[in-house]
């Protein structure tokens, strides 16, 4: 089981939250940018995507962020999450294998606030996504 | 002596690294690189004074750019006030001749960086502007850089006989030292770090 975070004296510098593994599912895709009101076949029919120019349907970006949200809160369910920064490097390719890695890279004790480096690579190990979040704890 | 020569924190606008948090990433991973440089986009800084961090961490930080060309981005080491002067670091499309000839009238020294890549890098454009003149080194070792792309890079050095640099690219703390050069003699200075790159003493190397 994994252990959890409660303060931020239990943190730190250079620590590695669990790997995570997002659904990159074309239905998990489909629901989502639905939900959100984005109909685009780009976020639900690889052929589609493929006809606009991209490598296949990918993965709305804020639901990738929200992935790197729930990473945060499974290793620290008490913080709040005060921003979250990504950038995108490459699309997100539903229905392909990704897996989120964040590492805590600054520890303000005075504030509070932690800084978290958030990377999200491929099977290649190739990083498509990056970014940082700060979090109060 | 092992520098990682292509550095971004948050004085560039896609960089989210603080240069402290690069400093104790270092020391707390034991990332073997005696030092780095930062290389912010389109600009150079000259405000930031980072010698306090760099006795602290027993690290060498030195203050370089990078610009963009018509051929893709190029760093720039040595930069001084003349050179600032004389290129407009802000633009998007400078000529990448004039940043070569003019870096070295300034005792500076320009080297593509991530040339294997779509775009941005200078052999995506060798095809339809030819080959430019004046390059001696580029960065052949990109921590950004897919392997794809780097292996381009060290292909079309080795076929042009460029030196290669490595560089991390890191635009968060994390990712410092992941590619660097290692230098043969050791280096104290931007003056000492631009005679180097000019004599060739020095290879990429990759800790990805």
């Amino acid at each position: 089981m994994e252990t959890k975070v409660k303060s931020i004296e239990d943190v730190v510098f250079g620590e590695e939250l669990p790997v995570y593994l997002p659904d990159t599912s074309l239905k998990k895709s489909a629901e989502f940018a639905s939900l959100v009101g984005w109909e685009g076949a780009r976020f639900s029919n690889h052929e589609k995507a493929k006809e606009e120019g991209l490598a296949g349907a990918m993965m709305p970006g804020i639901l990738n962020q929200a992935y790197f949200s729930a990473m945060i809160h499974r290793w620290a369910p008490n913080s709040t999450l005060l921003s979250i920064d990504t950038i995108f490097r490459a699309p997100v390719i539903a229905d392909q294998e990704y897996s989120m890695q964040a590492t805590v890279t600054d520890i303000d004790e005075d504030q509070r606030i932690i800084e978290i480096d958030l990377i999200m690579s491929n099977q290649k190990k190739e990083t498509r996504v990056l970014g940082t979040a700060r979090i109060g704890l | 002596m092992i520098l990682d020569l292509h550095t971004h924190s948050i004085k560039s606008d896609d960089g989210r690294a603080k240069v402290e948090n690069y400093c104790q990433w270092i020391r707390a991973k034991e990332i073997p690189i005696d030092g780095f440089v930062l290389t912010e986009h389109r600009q150079f800084d000259t405000s930031s004074d980072y010698s306090t961090l760099a006795r602290k961490y027993d690290l060498l930080i030195l203050k370089g750019s990078e610009v963009e060309t018509e051929y893709g981005h190029v760093l720039i080491f040595g930069v001084s006030e003349t050179l600032t002067k004389r290129i407009d670091f802000t633009r998007v499309d400078l000529p990448l001749k004039d940043v070569l000839e003019l870096s070295l009238a300034c005792d500076a020294i320009a080297v593509p960086c991530h040339p294997g890549r779509p775009k941005v890098g200078m052999f995506a454009h060798t095809d339809r502007l030819g080959l430019p003149e004046g390059v001696e080194i580029v960065e052949t070792r990109n921590g950004g850089s897919r392997d794809d792309e780097d292996q381009i890079a060290l292909r079309n050095a080795a076929l042009h006989k460029y030196r290669g640099i490595g560089g991390s690219d890191s635009h968060i703390v994390s990712h410092i030292g992941r590619c660097a050069t290692k230098f043969t003699r050791e280096i104290s200075s931007m003056k000492a770090l631009v005679k180097e790159l000019k004599i060739g003493n020095f290879e990429a190397v990759s800790f990805k």
